[in-house]
């Protein structure tokens, strides 16, 4: 018999399933439970808030997902300009493929869209502390807290990725250039910038 | 959480001007009491009767006005207000000497009106602040795209086009992350403490984003 861990990640996967087949408005506990296999008696015992609960916890799912694979893409960066880049770009692209997390950060009920701001806060401690690490190991501008850059650049990586805005984020000259002026200009000295790697 | 009554954040556009409309003053006559009655109740107990009353006018005068009743009175102030909070940041902005201030009164004086507007903020009720948000959110790209095209102007007489407008992108972007999720180190109620970050940070990229060829100085 499945462990109780087991069957809650193949109801999160199955509620993904749907998901991603009829949208938030559409997507049934009934469907779930059909595709995890399972009636909809055990599917309340793990979900007593029924879709609502299992919704959030679809996206909160895909949420970590996307930053474990981001972390993995850019975990081998040397530098933190390298860093910056690689996870825009990545970042990027992972959300314009996604359809899926893209209808998470876009056009989702406020139900969705407040799963997503709670999980704003830590979501930005958790770059900026990634981000930090890479900060301590460069030259930086003089007079700049290292902690202080880390949670700008997390902020503004977040925001880029969430929304591009009028970046051409797929195109790797654009995002050197971004990162190079309005996410690094103030913090590290011009000088001490690697030239582009990716 | 509300799921209904909640206006939408737009901005009116030339389309939404009818023709056939009653003398403005009895529009604002209402925006005016739905907002006096907001500020005393919140919006929930708001009903289209105390509107009434409070305008000192009848229902069936105010159904002539506003055919959509109680939510087309509160999309009506919510438009009003935005274009207050959009023409006192224009203000601070137009008023900005330099580079440097222009980004510091963008900053300090949207935050601050955003987190302080009482009537912005009551407009939405007890969970004024999350319903704001999510107007704002649910459509990133869009919020940033109409905040930006406002302020790109007024970096227009500091920088080059291109350079406008992302810079006023950037200042956007940096308002929206520290309202939705406040800092320790930023309190952007503050104009001293926005400055310091302003100059650490947000100066350095935009100043950085200056073309080699014919930006001037």
């Amino acid at each position: 018999m499945a462990s109780r861990e087991a069957t809650r990640q193949a109801i999160v996967e199955a509620g993904y399933a749907c998901l991603a087949r009829y949208g938030a408005e559409r997507m049934s506990v009934e469907d779930v439970a059909q595709a995890a296999g399972i009636s909809r008696a055990t599917m309340y015992r793990y979900f007593p808030g029924g879709r609502d609960e299992l919704l959030l916890e679809v996206v909160r799912y895909e949420y970590h997902q996307f930053f474990l694979r981001l972390y993995d893409a850019v975990k081998d960066c040397e530098t933190l300009e390298e860093v910056i880049e690689r996870g825009l770009l990545v970042g990027h692209r992972a959300i314009e493929e996604h359809e899926v997390l893209q209808m998470m950060l876009r056009v989702e009920p406020a139900a969705l869209e407040s799963a997503l701001l709670v999980e704003s806060a830590p979501t930005r401690a958790q770059v900026a502390d990634f981000l930090l690490v890479y900060l301590e190991r460069h030259e930086l501008a003089d007079g700049v807290d290292p902690r202080a850059a880390a949670s700008y650049l997390a902020r503004l990586v977040l925001s880029y990725m969430q929304a591009p805005g009028q970046w051409d984020l797929s195109n790797p000259d654009e995002v050197a250039r971004l990162v190079r002026s309005e996410l690094l200009a103030g913090i590290v000295p011009p000088a001490s910038l690697t030239v582009r790697q990716i | 959480m509300t799921a209904t009554a909640v206006p939408a954040l737009r901005v009116v556009g030339d389309d939404e001007v009818e023709g056939s409309a009653p003398p403005r003053s009895k529009r604002v006559q209402i925006v005016d009491g739905a907002l006096r009655c907001i500020a005393r109740q919140g919006v929930k107990k708001t009903t289209v009767e105390e509107i009434a009353r409070e305008s000192s006018m009848s229902r069936a005068t105010l159904y002539r006005v506003f055919p959509g009743g109680r939510d087309e009175v509160l999309q009506a102030v919510v438009d009003t207000e935005l274009a207050r909070f959009f023409s006192n940041v224009a203000v601070a902005l137009g008023t900005a000497a330099t580079l440097e201030d222009v980004i510091v009164a963008g900053i300090h004086r949207a935050g601050s009106l955003l987190l302080d507007s009482g009537a912005l903020a009551a407009l939405i009720d007890e969970d004024a602040w999350s319903v704001l948000r999510h107007a704002m959110l649910d459509d990133l790209d869009h919020t940033i795209s109409v905040a930006s095209a406002f302020a790109e102007p007024f970096f227009g007489r500091f920088l080059e086009p291109d350079g406008a407008r992302r810079g006023a992108e950037l200042v956007v972007r940096v308002v929206l992350s520290y309202l939705i999720d406040p800092d320790e180190a930023v309190d952007i109620r503050d104009e001293e403490s926005v400055r310091t970050f302003v100059r650490a940070f947000v100066l350095p990229g935009v100043e950085a984003l200056r073309t080699d060829d014919g930006d001037e100085r």
